[in-house]
């Protein structure tokens, strides 16, 4: 959205693309509707959903083409985009194409998948689940809840529960160990927000203070039951009790979604602090491939203020390279915002570092644990496999079938990634991802032979 | 530098250097078989998975009759693997189809299976044409396009899990002793009168024999023991659908429905030197084509799309070679890997390690090459 | 499980599984079934072991539903339409 502005305030022709029926990304969803018709519940989403409302307002004013419910499936060299509607039942839903002279990334992050023995059972999901629920569509857990996992947004989310009357059964805190005294020699730079630190800590004493069961140093967790999750079954030092659930929230961190950077062919590196592959990008969002940059959260993660920082110097990056602009008038009107992103910029290590994911939730030990939900292929398969000679994701995919179903990797990209390095003791930079080819979302047969 | 002795080393891991090497260690030899470091550029992983002799050798009599042995052997060779190995290789026997759109295409087809089964010495071309009523009569529970004009149908054809071939083979080849030596590429190959020493970065491998058979590499290892193999990659793009009930049961060259019933649609020729990207062109001429042999494909959600190089001889038929300058040393490149499989793990491997030259087996020798030159 | 926090606005009548369900409008397929306590909306097509909504934001693609006789469509993407015909998937029958 931010782009958007910037790039419209200059005059381009701009077009975007959203898979979502409406604006706001993931942190704002269903904003506008929420602020209409549930205004109780959007007051108590706090002054970031204030900002953000206004900035969706001043997106809708700024003349740019808005198309939502799209899916982008395919993006050709020359930057011809395929895209096709991401809700209307396949078979009669038309192809579009758009031709762009630069092209903007900018699809978010998503959660890292948290793989553990029965994961795949009905009713253990990723926090921002409920959270998605929430927003959209006015929904709350009905039921047990237990929390799992480590990172600010569950100590968020969890907070959220508790303030609509969800029963939070237990919080299993996967934090590594001595966390806070590894990010301690950042913590400088993190007091000079402090709003960030104090908020977290205050979230994490609300938690203990409703009474929640609170564990840490957990060492396995695994879902329980039929046909729909019944219990969650935790380790902790060597000892295992059981806890009754209907529906197990998982976070592992937040990671950029990489699936169309990788597509286009763009180069990434490996983030090791955080575990999770990010595209290479300079100052202004380029990326290694012409006229192509990205901007927030799909790059390094650092949330909603800096998301939108990005976007608007990705836009006057965009707007100079197409010669509306100088690069001295780029680089005075980019002043603000450099400005910005310094005062916001300095927390992200210290945050990055405290809740580093640990390797017990990275490489999942229980070999019975699938690594591939799609097509159901164990972690044991994997290892064998790497056993075998092959290293290359390619390679491990065509034995093992990890990573060619629907999801096309983005569930098991990383754990692959994390399982091959652990087994070859090598970094995953050196081994590279699976090659992401198109269609990048399905489409029919009918739909790419473009026939009614 | 680790040293390991064999009687044979065979360079290349994909389908021909394991099938080689599996026939090899079933004679009781001693062997290591060699896989390079990089493996993207596979044809084997990157494979139609047909077992299948129509409309292949064309102009090379003596390579239709070996295609044909080989699809005979080939029953007996996948239960053998199976037996062996626990593996499920899904070797379908149904017979293949090859299916013609219009008038031009179904007389071009006429004419081909007639020409081949006239130059068919032995007289065991066995391939018909079917009309269009007898190809809907076969495929009942799925409709033909209005452009389908028949077919040709050949009994012997069918279609395997070419990576669990792969797979199976490379275990059993295990199982009975050999040694398998992944993440090794070959930096230099020293011949004595004797014996040969394979060098990778890390090992260097002894044995009285050996065996290239490394794909599109074969050029460079071969001449480094006197053997001229030209092979140059031809790229083939594919589409892999999702999983739906099965309804097409007899596999054809750019059609098949995998055992787990999702539709495998194929494919493309394009000599674009070694660049595996897909592209879009080539893949909405793939689905174009699918529709209008099968309509009702139209509704089928594509998952994922592919390309793979195949390795082509100048002729795109096998080439069988021992080095004169060093005997001992030999170089097998083809096409139809899967097809050929049967035949390679006996004949050629009798060959090879017996000296036994299989009938006519000059036909095979790249020398045929500078008589096409000549003329 | 999950409830609705809130009182529905407008509703449409959708057939799920053959039973009649009122949902409200601006409900995504997937956010339907869950209020209604469905938790398991197919089989996977591997094992059979059942599956339901996981992401809800379209990258996990466990959602997977019949809807009018289309199979494979992403519930958490497609908001509900009136009588729109939902369906469980079974594993393929070999």
């Amino acid at each position: 959205m931010a782009a958007a502005i910037t790039a419209r305030t200059h005059g381009l022709s701009v077009l975007v693309l959203d898979e979502q029926p409406s604006a706001g990304g993931q942190i704002f969803r269903n904003i506008e509707s929420l602020e209409a018709t549930r205004n109780s519940e959007f007051s108590k989403l706090g002054q970031e959903y204030e900002f953000g409302s206004s900035l969706v307002r001043r997106f809708k004013k700024c003349g740019a083409d808005y198309f939502t419910d799209r899916s982008v499936w395919q993006i050709d060299n020359n930057l011809q985009i395929h895209h096709v509607s991401a809700s209307a039942s396949k078979s009669n839903s038309v192809i579009s194409h758009c031709q762009a002279k630069r092209l903007l990334i900018a699809v978010g992050a998503m959660e890292r998948p948290m793989p553990l023995p029965g994961w795949t059972i009905p009713g253990v999901m990723p926090c921002t689940a409920v959270d998605v629920l929430y927003k959209s569509s006015g929904l709350i857990p009905d039921g047990e809840v237990v929390l799992a996992g480590s990172g600010p947004l569950l100590l968020l989310i969890g907070c959220r529960l508790l303030d609509v009357g969800v029963h939070v059964s237990a919080f299993l805190d996967t934090s590594m160990n001595g966390a806070l005294l590894k990010a301690l020699p950042l913590l400088p730079n993190a007091l000079r927000s402090h709003k960030y630190l104090t908020r977290g800590l205050s979230l994490l004493w609300k938690i203990r203070k409703a009474g929640i069961p609170f564990y840490s140093g957990i060492q396995n967790i695994e879902a329980l039951g039929a046909s729909k999750l019944e219990k969650v079954r935790i380790g902790k030092s060597g000892k295992f009790f059981d806890v009754t659930a209907d529906l197990l929230l998982l976070h592992n961190g937040v990671v950029p979604n990489v699936q169309i950077t990788r597509n286009l062919g763009c180069e990434h590196r490996w983030y090791d602090v955080q575990r999770y592959w990010e595209p290479i990008v300079d100052d202004w969002g380029n990326t290694s491939v012409d006229h192509v940059s990205i901007a927030g959260d799909c790059g390094r993660v650092a949330g909603a203020a800096i998301s939108e920082v990005s976007g608007h110097l990705a836009a006057l990056e965009t707007v100079y390279q197409l010669g509306v602009i100088s690069k001295v008038e780029r680089d005075n009107l980019s002043q603000p915002h450099r400005i910005e992103l310094a005062r916001q910029k300095h927390v992200r290590p210290f945050l990055d570092k405290l809740f580093q994911p640990s390797k017990t939730w990275l490489v999942p030990e229980n070999d019975k644990t699938l690594a591939c939900r799609c097509e159901e292929v164990k972690v044991s398969e994997i290892r064998e496999t790497v056993r075998m000679g092959i290293k290359d994701p390619d390679s491990l995919k065509s034995m093992t079938r990890c990573g060619m179903g629907y999801c096309q990797a983005r569930m098991c990209g990383l754990t692959v990634s994390e399982i091959i390095a652990e087994e070859k003791k090598i970094s995953p930079e050196e081994i590279g991802y699976f090659r992401v080819r198109s269609p990048i979302i399905p489409i029919t047969l009918g739909q790419l032979a473009e026939i009614d | 530098m680790i040293k390991e002795n064999a009687e044979v080393v065979v360079v290349g891991g994909g389908v021909i250097g394991v099938s080689l090497a599996y026939g090899m260690v079933k004679k009781g030899a001693k062997v290591i078989l060699i896989d390079k470091v990089d493996n993207r550029l596979t044809a084997s992983r990157g494979n139609f998975g047909l077992v299948w002799f129509q409309g292949k050798g064309k102009g090379m009599p003596r390579y239709v009759e070996w295609c044909i042995e080989a699809i005979e052997r080939w029953p007996e060779f996948a239960e053998n693997l199976e037996t062996e190995t626990g593996f499920n290789l899904n070797y379908e026997k149904t017979g293949g189809l090859e299916i013609c759109l219009g008038e031009e295409e179904h007389q071009e087809r006429v004419n081909f299976i007639e020409e081949m089964s006239q130059a068919s010495r032995s007289g065991r071309y066995d391939c018909e044409m079917i009309s269009r009523k007898e190809l809907q009569g076969m495929l009942p529970k799925i409709k033909l396009g209005k452009e389908v004009s028949g077919a040709s149908f050949c009994s012997h054809d069918g279609c395997v899990n070419p990576l669990n071939l792969l797979k199976a083979m490379n275990s059993s080849f295990q199982q009975k002793g050999g040694s398998f030596r992944p993440e090794q590429s070959v930096q230099k190959i020293e011949c004595s009168s004797n014996d040969f020493k394979i060098e990778t970065g890390t090992h260097s491998f002894n044995a009285e024999k050996l065996v290239i058979a490394c794909g599109l590499m074969t050029t460079k290892l071969a001449r480094m023991v006197g053997m001229k193999v030209s092979v140059i990659p031809e790229r083939g793009q594919i589409l892999v659908t999702e999983r739906t009930s099965r309804v097409f049961n007899y596999p054809t060259a750019g059609i098949r429905q995998n055992y787990d019933g999702s539709f495998m649609l194929g494919s493309s020729h394009e000599a674009v030197g070694y660049n595996i990207e897909t592209s879009y062109e080539v893949l909405q001429n793939i689905a174009k084509r699918a529709i209008r042999i099968l309509p009702s494909l139209k509704n089928l959600q594509l998952i994922r799309s592919w390309a793979a190089l195949r390795v082509l001889t100048p002729d795109q038929k096998p080439v069988y070679l021992e080095s004169d300058q060093y005997p001992g040393a030999h170089a097998i490149t083809s096409h139809s890997g899967v097809s050929l499989a049967s035949i390679h793990s006996s004949i050629l491997v009798e060959w090879i390690l017996e000296e036994r030259i299989p009938l006519g087996f000059t036909a095979f020798h790249p020398k045929r090459f500078n008589v096409q030159e000549a003329i | 499980m999950f409830k609705k926090q809130y009182e529905s606005h407008e509703t449409v009548s959708i057939i799920f599984e053959g039973k009649n369900l009122d949902v409200e409008i601006g409900q995504t397929v997937a956010s339907a079934l869950l209020v209604g306590g469905n938790m398991v909306f197919r089989s996977s097509v591997v094992s059979g072991q059942p599956r339901g909504p996981y992401c809800m934001m379209g990258v996990c693609f466990e959602c997977l539903i019949e809807i009018d006789g289309i199979p494979n469509q992403r519930a958490c993407m497609i908001p509900v339409r009136e009588a729109m015909k939902i369906k469980r998937q079974q594993k393929n029958k070999e």
